[in-house]
């Protein structure tokens, strides 16, 4: 029989969590509670004994100094009991690790059957709180329908003996494994059998398959192995490997491009090959430091003579918009396999986020799933515990709010890992598969997650999109399965290795069986997390933290037991081969047999209409503003609006120090409070370290990585050509202005874009977004080709648009802005020349490199007022990089004290950002700036002109730095002060600011000051 | 090599392993990352090492207070090892997550050399959540610590969920009396930091960091000496450089405080 044990604090102690619940309660409903006390349940569903039970109690459960438990309901008070547990199936950590722990303790081994289930009691008091309110607060804060269930009581129906009751989420399938057949009589029975199935096949792929499956010789070679008409789980593995997540069929597909509504038609044919792949293959001809780009889990640059570092990017989008926590949390993990899947593996040494998402206080009519603010609240805390534990640092991140991400929110998340040059002698960046290895399965078991989430995400969410693919990431078991597989890695003993993402068993064995040209699976013996899946079922299933390893025959052995001694469980799940098939048996029938080149061959290619409209033929114009006269106030509303202030609350809940590996942080200055232009790690965790024990001395800090991000998807409402170029020069500016070197950057492209193939009546903007897309395709290969940055990696999410119901039941569509993350990577020779971005002292110049024009289209000075404009900012590679150059020979020759982008928001905030970073005083006059064509001080302070930085240097090395910048735009603009007050003259030489630095602090502080 | 060995404990969602054996390496002493089952199953023995090294992360998640299970785990298994291990007069240092374990495992506060009993705890943060920040702490030279000898302030990284140290009145008591308190949340100026934050990250009761026991041989903190190896992991180092360098010094600070710490130990052998 099942125990139900509850746990709390003792009384006397502050119950952080119940006192976050109270504040939020208060702060987003305006829900007023005395107090609110959590009680931890665990519902033991396992064959114990008295001693046992009260063993386990007072040795695992129970702190004696903190907490009181007890296997009957506590007696704490409240006005209304909330109790919130996990529903049936889904990823409960804490329940698997207390059962670890149990059987350690007692020296058992429970059966199949038996489980721990976690769940939480929240005691709410309050005046006057009414069931309305436990409604909203169990529904809009506790819990999420997706994957809790819950149950509230109110104090005068509470039975002090039964508490809550007992639910145990156990799964209950009853379910014989069945393998099914799909009549292929018609196009039209096969497309209906999709829709039915949510197999999303596109209709042009249906002929295809169909004629696969008519062809005579297939008949004949398929009847010999016992099947006729194709099965479920064949459809089903084409259906995943053929989607636009796995396939990138938008990106490869035709597009029928015109400029204006009567231009010709320009024919672009794949911007994946003539954007992407095209550039970045002939800049790795001239940079040796590219290692392996185009083909693997993630793309490979030299870090040093013995080691590579491995970069990518991916999103989670559409789980994190339905459920925050579980959504964010499988995406960092997830991301974290790719790195680990790369050569023969790689161990990971950052990452970083990206959240944009709908304004955090929204009031409108629209009623998205999570309010902004909630879901914002569930992606930090999802990476956070992702990252975290994982005991990967997350130096960089960051977050921006704007409507169009209220339809769907975008979840980035970056991975960066360092592998050996070599492993056993043998180049580690390459693998293979070869007939006769075995095919393992690590890590995690499969249950129903996850099931069609690749599908899923290749579709525009509605309110029938199907919630099963909403999984929690688990990173304890990822993180013993990555120190497992790098140890096994250095003793040679891993020939390939992938990780089990989007598609599950379908993608990672799929496409590893490629290198070998076959595979014989048996599917039985796939470890299930409870019985009655069917066999396509753990075919595609999306559970998490498994990677499929190819291991020699000989290797076996060993191979197991240090998956025994990691506490990791591995498999073999059948053997590669050399069929040209995919053979996959169940207890020795077969239920899938496809011949490999079958997606190779024939496919038709996906197209579009692409119709640009020029922002003049779209009757954009420049806002008729004259200049304002109070630029005190102005410049503190422009540092709280929400897209510039400080986010330190987030920042901090990220561990950006573990692995020791931290030179720059994301906070630095006096007060370690302003952003960080980007991150910078050094070598230290390439694992493979020596040193000579005692030699303390080193003449340099050694080698270290930079790493960068930025996102400006405000560009795109006038032109995406120039959101892309202005978002890649920001990256490239960011790295430099730590101390990254412009010779050697690697490129992370993540394109975020909502719908593109043209509708009347559900998608009429599609062909202008379709032409958008082309021309950020263009404009990243216009800028990789111009700053010489091979793209190491790059993913992209396609179906960026929600409908949202409003206030008279009617739905609106939502699309996001079109939208890139860009990253940069690059290799710092000696990390001690790295450079901040704070003012460090008194009397040192401040200068300005790079010309400010009158580019306010679509900036945060326009959009404070409510503007867009139409002079979007432009990048003008030739005139930046010889800047770009001096820089970098500026801050390896130690000229300079501080280095800081000008980026979103103008030179009127950054260089606030600068005086706020070193908590000092700085006079600068504006009618010194570089620039060109500006009259108007307001255009100075806040166009987003790109190419710029603001540096400051001891006075001692002025004529060396002007030197260097001999004939660019580059000027002393002022200079930093023992005072405290940040103060502008004019154009017209006229005191135009002067406010002191810790009120800008403050009002940069303010919007978010109330958050930890 | 160096005659000091130290195990790091690794697995089990450890994670500060590589850095802490390269820290004990930079001190002086020969490191070596041990697998916690490893030592279980006896292919690697205790009584090889000198010094035992519980290092950060998170052990089984920590999903039921942090170091508790990896507490239960040990203790069960080779509990009465690790008790040899300490009569021989060795070294035990937890750090973070580690930390959490020893006073799971009640070889911290160890009162009149009880190893067994759980008397203090590590529990969640005031604030809530996870947080990252660098600290500075106040040295009790007092304190019969042998890890923190001849030293007077230390900055360090804090990175944790829980570790606000609590207990009772009288046991807080009985620490300070026995000079137990090694170190606390300080302000910059040094000043203890009187529960505020952020100088004191946790909430912890009188700002308490890390305490020993009655031996100084068993010492357990929540902040990372180990993230602080090189000059450049100081989050000020940028500004410090700069200033070093108007004055015609290179911005390298020397041997850091993180690994000061470590050289106390190796010293000790």
């Amino acid at each position: 029989m099942p125990y139900q044990l509850e746990i709390t604090l003792k009384t006397d102690l502050f119950d952080a969590e119940g006192e976050g619940i109270r504040q939020k309660a208060e702060n987003y409903f305006g829900i007023e509670l005395a107090q609110v006390r959590t009680i931890r349940v665990l519902t033991i569903d396992v064959n114990l004994s008295a001693d046992h039970l009260e063993k386990i109690r007072t040795e695992i459960f129970t702190n004696p100094v903190t907490d009181i438990s007890s296997y009957a309901p506590l007696p704490v008070d409240f006005d209304w009991t909330i109790w919130v547990g996990y529903r049936p199936g889904v990823k409960d950590n804490p329940g698997s690790t207390a059962m670890e722990a149990v059987e350690d303790i007692l020296g058992i081994k429970t059966g199949p059957d038996e489980a721990i289930y976690t769940s939480k009691r929240y005691c709410l008091k309050g005046d006057g709180l009414t069931a309305k309110d436990a409604d909203m607060i169990a529904g809009e804060l506790l819990a999420n329908d997706l994957i809790q269930q819950w149950k509230i009581i109110p104090q005068k129906q509470w039975n002090p003996k039964k508490g809550t009751g007992m639910i145990i989420p156990k799964v209950i399938l009853n379910h014989e494994p069945t393998v099914t057949s799909v009549p292929i009589d018609s196009d039209a029975t096969l497309k209906k059998i999709s829709d039915e199935r949510n197999l999303a096949l596109n209709p042009n792929d249906i002929p295809i398959i169909r004629a696969y499956f008519l062809d005579k010789k297939v008949q004949a070679e398929r009847a010999l192995a016992g099947l006729s008409e194709p099965t479920d789980i064949e459809l089903e593995y084409i259906s995943q490997a053929r989607s636009d997540h796995c396939n990138h069929n938008t990106f490869q597909g035709l597009f029928r491009y015109k400029e204006g509504a009567d231009g010709s038609v320009e024919i672009v044919d794949n911007l994946f090959e003539t954007c992407i792949k095209a550039p970045t293959l002939e800049l790795k001809e001239k940079k040796p430091w590219v290692v392996s780009v185009l083909w693997d889990n993630a793309g490979a640059g030299r870090f040093d003579d013995d080691h590579y570092y491995v970069i990518t990017g991916e999103t989670h989008n559409s789980p994190s918009n339905m459920e925050a926590y579980g959504g964010a949390i499988t995406g960092i993990v997830g991301v974290y396999r790719d790195p680990l899947g790369t050569g023969k593996g790689s161990k990971l040494v950052m990452g970083s986020y990206g959240f944009c998402v709908g304004p955090r206080d929204y009031d409108g009519d629209l009623r998205p799933k999570l309010h902004p603010r909630r879901l914002l609240d569930g992606v930090i805390e999802g990476v956070r515990d992702g990252g975290n534990k994982s005991g990967i640092p997350t130096p960089f991140g960051q977050v921006l709010f704007h409507q169009g991400y209220m339809g769907k929110c975008l979840v980035f998340v970056t991975a960066v890992g360092i592998m050996p040059a070599t492993v056993d002698g043998k180049p580690a960046e390459q693998k293979t598969t070869s007939p006769g290895e075995m095919v393992i399965m690590c890590g995690g078991r499969v249950g129903k997650d996850g099931i069609h989430g690749v599908t899923a995400s290749s579709e525009v969410f509605s309110e029938n999109t199907p919630a099963g693919h909403v999984q929690i990431g688990d990173p304890y078991t990822q993180k013993k399965m990555h120190d497992f597989l790098l140890e096994a890695r250095d003793e040679g003993l891993i020939q390939f290795i992938t990780d089990n993402g989007g598609g599950g068993l379908s993608s990672s064995v799929g496409e590893s069986a490629l290198f070998s040209n076959g595979c014989e699976i048996q599917l039985e013996k796939v470890p299930l997390k409870y019985e009655g899946l069917d066999q396509w079922e753990i075919w595609i299933s999306e559970s998490q933290e498994r990677m499929t390893v190819a291991v020699r025959p000989e290797d076996i052995q060993r191979f197991l037991s240090l998956s025994e001694k990691h506490a990791v469980e591995s498999t073999v799940i059948g053997t590669y081969a050399d069929s040209g098939k995919l053979h996959i048996t169940y207890n020795g029938k077969t239920c899938a047999y496809v011949n490999l080149d079958l997606l190779k061959s024939g496919f038709p290619q996906w197209e579009f209409d692409a119709e640009w409209l020029s922002p003049h033929d779209r009757g954009m114009t420049e806002p008729v503003l004259s200049e304002p006269r109070d630029y005190d106030r102005l410049l503190m509303d422009m540092l709280s609006r929400p897209n510039i202030c400080s986010k330190e609350w987030i920042t901090r809940q990220y561990d950006h120090e573990v692995q020791g590996t931290s030179v720059i942080k994301p906070l630095v200055g006096e007060d370690r409070d302003v952003n960080s232009d980007a991150a910078v790690i050094s070598k230290l965790e390439t694992g493979n370290w020596k040193l000579e024990t005692g030699n303390l001395k080193l003449e340099t800090g050694g080698k270290g990585l930079a790493f960068s991000q930025a996102l400006l998807p405000a560009y795109s409402v006038i032109d995406a050509y120039h959101m892309t170029s202005c978002t890649i020069d920001e990256a490239v500016r960011r790295l430099i202005a730590v101390g990254g070197n412009l010779e050697h950057i690697g490129g992370v492209d993540n394109f975020c874009w909502p719908n593109i193939q043209y509708h009347p009546e559900n998608n009429p903007d599609g062909k202008f977004k379709a032409a958008q897309l082309v021309r950020s395709c263009r404009a990243l290969r216009d800028m990789c080709m111009a700053y010489e940055i091979p793209l190491l990696s790059g993913k992209d999410s396609m179906y960026v648009d929600g409908h949202l119901p409003g206030k008279y039941g009617e739905t609106h569509k939502v699309s996001a802005p079109e939208t890139l993350q860009f990253s940069c990577i690059g290799v710092i020779d000696d990390i001690t020349k790295c450079v901040t971005m704070d003012a460090k002292i008194p009397g040192d110049l401040v200068y300005v490199l790079g010309a400010t024009r009158d580019e306010l289209g679509a900036s945060e000075y326009y959009e404070h007022f409510g503007h867009i404009g139409k002079n979007v900012p432009g990048v003008f590679p030739d005139q930046f990089i010889p800047v770009y150059k001096g820089l970098c020979h500026a801050i390896k020759e130690e000229l300079v004290a501080s280095v800081h982008g000008i980026y979103r928001g103008g030179l009127g905030v950054h260089l606030a950002m600068v005086a706020m970073g070193g908590n000092i005083g700085m006079n600068v006059d504006l009618s010194l700036v570089p620039a060109e064509q500006v009259s108007r001080n307001d255009v100075i302070l806040f166009s987003e002109s790109a190419g710029r930085f603001i540096v400051t240097i001891d006075p001692a090395n002025r004529k060396k730095f002007e030197t260097i910048f001999k004939g660019m735009p580059c000027a002393c603009i002022g200079e930093i002060t023992n005072g405290s007050d940040f103060i502008a003259k004019g154009i017209d030489k006229r005191t135009l600011l002067n406010v002191p630095v810790q009120q800008l602090k403050t009002a940069w502080k303010s919007p978010f000051a109330g958050l930890i | 090599m160096s005659d000091v060995h130290a195990l790091v404990l690794t697995g089990y969602g450890l994670n500060c392993d590589h850095e802490t054996a390269y820290a004990l390496e930079l001190a002086g002493a020969s490191a070596t990352r041990v697998h916690i089952n490893s030592l279980i199953d006896g292919s690697v023995k205790l009584k090889d090492f000198q010094m035992m090294v519980f290092g950060g992360g998170f052990s089984w998640g920590d999903d039921h207070g942090g170091g508790v299970i990896q507490a239960v785990r040990l203790k069960t298994n080779i509990g009465d090892n690790i008790l040899e291990f300490i009569e021989k007069g060795n070294l035990v240092l937890g750090i973070c997550n580690g930390f959490q374990t020893l006073v799971n495992l009640g070889l911290l506060p160890g009162f009149d050399g009880d190893y067994k009993t759980r008397s203090v705890a590590l529990t969640y943060n005031d604030c809530g959540n996870f947080r990252d920040d660098w600290v500075n702490l106040k040295v009790n030279a007092a304190s019969p610590c042998v890890f923190t000898r001849g030293l007077d302030q230390m900055e360090l990284p804090i990175r944790h969920g829980e570790g606000k140290f609590y207990s009772d009145e009288s046991t807080i008591k009985r620490l300070f009396d026995n000079k137990q308190v090694v170190l606390q949340y300080a302000t910059r100026d040094g000043e203890l930091a009187d529960c505020r934050r952020p100088f004191n990250p946790n909430g912890s009761i009188s700002d308490i960091a890390g305490i020993c026991d009655t031996t100084g041989r068993i010492f357990g903190l929540m902040p990372h000496p180990e993230a602080f190896s090189h000059w450049t992991s100081h989050p000020d180092w940028t500004r410090i450089k700069e200033e070093m360098k108007r004055q015609g010094g290179s911005g390298d600070s020397g041997v850091t405080v993180g690994i000061r710490l470590f050289q106390n130990a190796v010293k000790f052998f």
